[in-house]
């Protein structure tokens, strides 16, 4: 038990300092703009707007939030992203984290 | 969702104006310097959480941060009646009484403005921005209020050609450039401004506008074949060399073409140069540009000289080289970079490509001046693709001229409906760094796409060469494969097309850069 304990704040620790080196070096803002990029032209953006609408129209606009919306499409939207798309960005994490330990 | 603010950033603003947006905005959103960065990396963390969480919000009125997942801002706003913040990855405005984002004009201006100095600051060349129309465009949206849409069976785009007398070489040409999705674009959003009435004396038509009414006539729903005659006189009248009813090269109509679409899309510039593609902004360079990079290496000295020139397409020797064919010159107009090192056949692109990437020796008899030993040596010489063109056009040189014999050269050479360019480029010849980072980076590089490109035409000539035909397949959509014999067009499987013999192969890339 222990062990998984610490485990979890070691996971922790590590993504924050990994968080922190993609922020200071500005990683983050290009690998922010690659995904954007990435989902753009592969129909993702377009698919999930139109689902936006659908949802929109359907609850009415006058009684949606942006928290209605967020769950709604969060699961659609997370489960719509390629997979090669998801490789070459966690691809791009490695070469970027290989090179900062170099 | 409101449009116009809400009444708590209303009092906001009366009291601070815009100042608490712009100095969040500046210090968290945008960090132009490598210190902003520092401080955004250290200071942006849920206060409560203490970790750097999705939906981070930082308050409008004491900049405390919180995360919006586990409710930690909103924690804070409530308990200190702050109720406006600042999303920190989006730079949008939540208001914690009226539950929702609020958009405001002012504040969304003050974001955009400063979006591409973050983009500046971190190497973004330019960021994908939406179109958004401007007024004349509104307008001609509301007076035309029927819209088409490209469905996936659509047919839309595809038709015959009359054949006007061993014209097929003009027409699988035309058929190919039809079908180039990026030159489609820029046609079909008219982008196209003419001035060339005034510019070219006594031919005050233009091959560009031409080609624009092409288009509109491929687009427009009509299924009968359309007669090309306009295009054929105008080729006539331009180029004279491709005049009369023979039985033309359509590698050479394809370079006459491109030269005859650059010089008459740069006819307002004043300064137009023809017979090779240069560093010119026009949509013909824009699209079929490439950069071949050359590099000698002395042989004394070890000295490199390198030089890149622009290329429209790449001419690929098929067949055994033998010695006698090094430093060949291709008879076309703007063409003719090709290299013939190795003798072994290749039957396939990519063994094509090798060969062309190949370092050649330029034996006793090729010898060049070598800047640095001042005199003449021998060397070898390395081509490469320094610069990628969006659309990469392949010639298989099928016909060998030479004195006394014309031949047409029938191996069959494989390709492949994807290829990737990476290790054909000179970065890949440059390649020198860390090995580890190397593994890693080309493991990377292998995975995007930056390099690859999809096949979207392919024109074969059948015949010999004094009797011959040529035709053209092309693809529409992602997957459909049509076959366009002058009038006639029909449906092609995929394996038909790669089995074609290829004479023109046109590969378009997968993935463009915003620039
Ligand atoms: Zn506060
Ligand atoms: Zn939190
Ligand atoms: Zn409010
Ligand atoms: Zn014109
Ligand atoms: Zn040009
Ligand atoms: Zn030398």
């Amino acid at each position: 038990m222990a062990d998984i304990q610490e485990r979890k704040i070691k996971d922790a620790q590590m993504r924050a300092q990994i968080n922190q080196k993609l922020v200071e070096t500005g990683e983050r803002e290009r690998l922010k703009e690659l995904l954007r990029t990435r989902l753009v032209e592969c129909g993702w953006r377009d698919q999930l707007k139109q689902y936006c609408k659908e949802v929109v129209k359907q609850k009415g606009l006058e009684h949606i939030t942006v928290d209605d919306l967020v769950s709604e499409i969060t699961p659609k939207g997370r489960a719509l992203v390629p997979d090669n798309v998801k490789k070459e960005l966690l691809q791009r994490i490695r070469t970027f984290l290989a090179q900062q330990s170099n | 969702m409101s449009c116009n603010g809400c009444q708590h950033l209303d009092e906001l603003k009366k009291q601070h104006g815009t100042e608490p947006y712009k100095i969040i905005y500046s210090h968290f959103i945008v960090c132009k310097s490598a210190d902003a960065r520092r401080r955004k990396a250290n200071q942006c963390i849920c206060y409560v959480c203490r970790l750097y969480t999705p939906r981070l919000h930082a308050c409008m009125s004491c900049v405390y941060i919180g995360c919006y997942g586990r409710g930690h801002i909103h924690e804070h706003a409530y308990k200190k009646e702050h109720y406006l913040a600042i999303d920190v990855c989006y730079g949008v405005v939540h208001c914690f009484a009226c539950q929702d984002y609020v958009y405001d004009k002012e504040l969304e201006e003050i974001a955009r403005a400063s979006t591409p100095k973050l983009a500046l600051g971190v190497g973004i060349k330019m960021t994908f921005l939406e179109w958004e129309p401007n007024d004349q465009e509104i307008d001609l949206l509301r007076r035309n209020a029927k819209r088409r849409r490209v469905e996936e069976r659509s047919t839309i785009g595809l038709r015959g050609l009359i054949n006007l007398g061993n014209t097929c070489f003009m027409n699988c040409i035309v058929q190919a450039l039809i079908h180039t999705p990026v030159l489609r674009d820029y046609f079909l959003a008219d982008k196209h401004n003419c001035n060339i009435h005034m510019n070219l004396n006594n031919n005050n038509q233009c091959l560009v506008c031409e080609l624009s009414q092409i288009f509109q006539e491929f687009y427009s729903g009509i299924q009968a074949p359309h007669i090309p005659y306009r295009l054929l006189h105008l080729v006539w009248t331009s180029a004279r060399h491709l005049a009369g009813y023979e039985q033309q090269d359509a590698h050479e109509f394809l370079i006459a073409a491109l030269d005859l679409l650059h010089q008459h899309c740069q006819a307002t510039n004043g300064n137009v140069e023809s017979g090779r593609p240069h560093h010119c902004n026009c949509i013909i360079d824009q699209i079929f540009t490439g950069g071949l990079q050359s590099d000698v290496t002395c042989k004394q000295c070890n000295n490199v000289s390198t030089t890149i020139d622009p290329i429209w397409d790449v001419s690929l020797d098929l067949g055994p080289a033998s010695p006698a064919t090094n430093g060949s010159h291709s008879s076309s107009l703007c063409s003719g970079y090709s290299n013939s090192p190795g003798n072994y056949d290749p039957t396939s692109l990519i063994d094509c490509l090798k060969r062309f990437t190949k370092p050649e020796h330029l034996g006793s008899s090729a010898k060049i001046k070598c800047s640095c030993c001042h005199s003449y040596q021998e060397s070898t010489k390395q081509l490469t693709m320094k610069k990628l063109p969006i659309v990469a056009c392949f010639h298989l040189k099928r016909f060998e001229h030479s004195t006394g014999y014309h031949k047409k050269i029938a191996t069959y050479v494989s390709f492949p409906e994807e290829l990737d360019m990476t290790p054909f480029m000179s970065s890949s010849r440059n390649n020198n760094n860390g090995y580890s980072l190397q593994v890693v980076q080309e493991a990377a590089r292998s995975l995007s796409c930056e390099n690859k490109y999809s096949l979207f035409a392919v024109v074969n000539h059948s015949g010999t060469i004094e009797c011959g035909h040529y035709t053209c397949y092309v693809r529409q959509h992602k997957d459909q494969w049509f076959k366009c014999d002058d009038h006639l067009i029909t449906k092609a499987m995929p394996q038909e097309v790669l089995n074609s013999e290829g004479y023109l192969l046109f590969y378009h890339k997968q993935i463009l850069e915003y620039s």
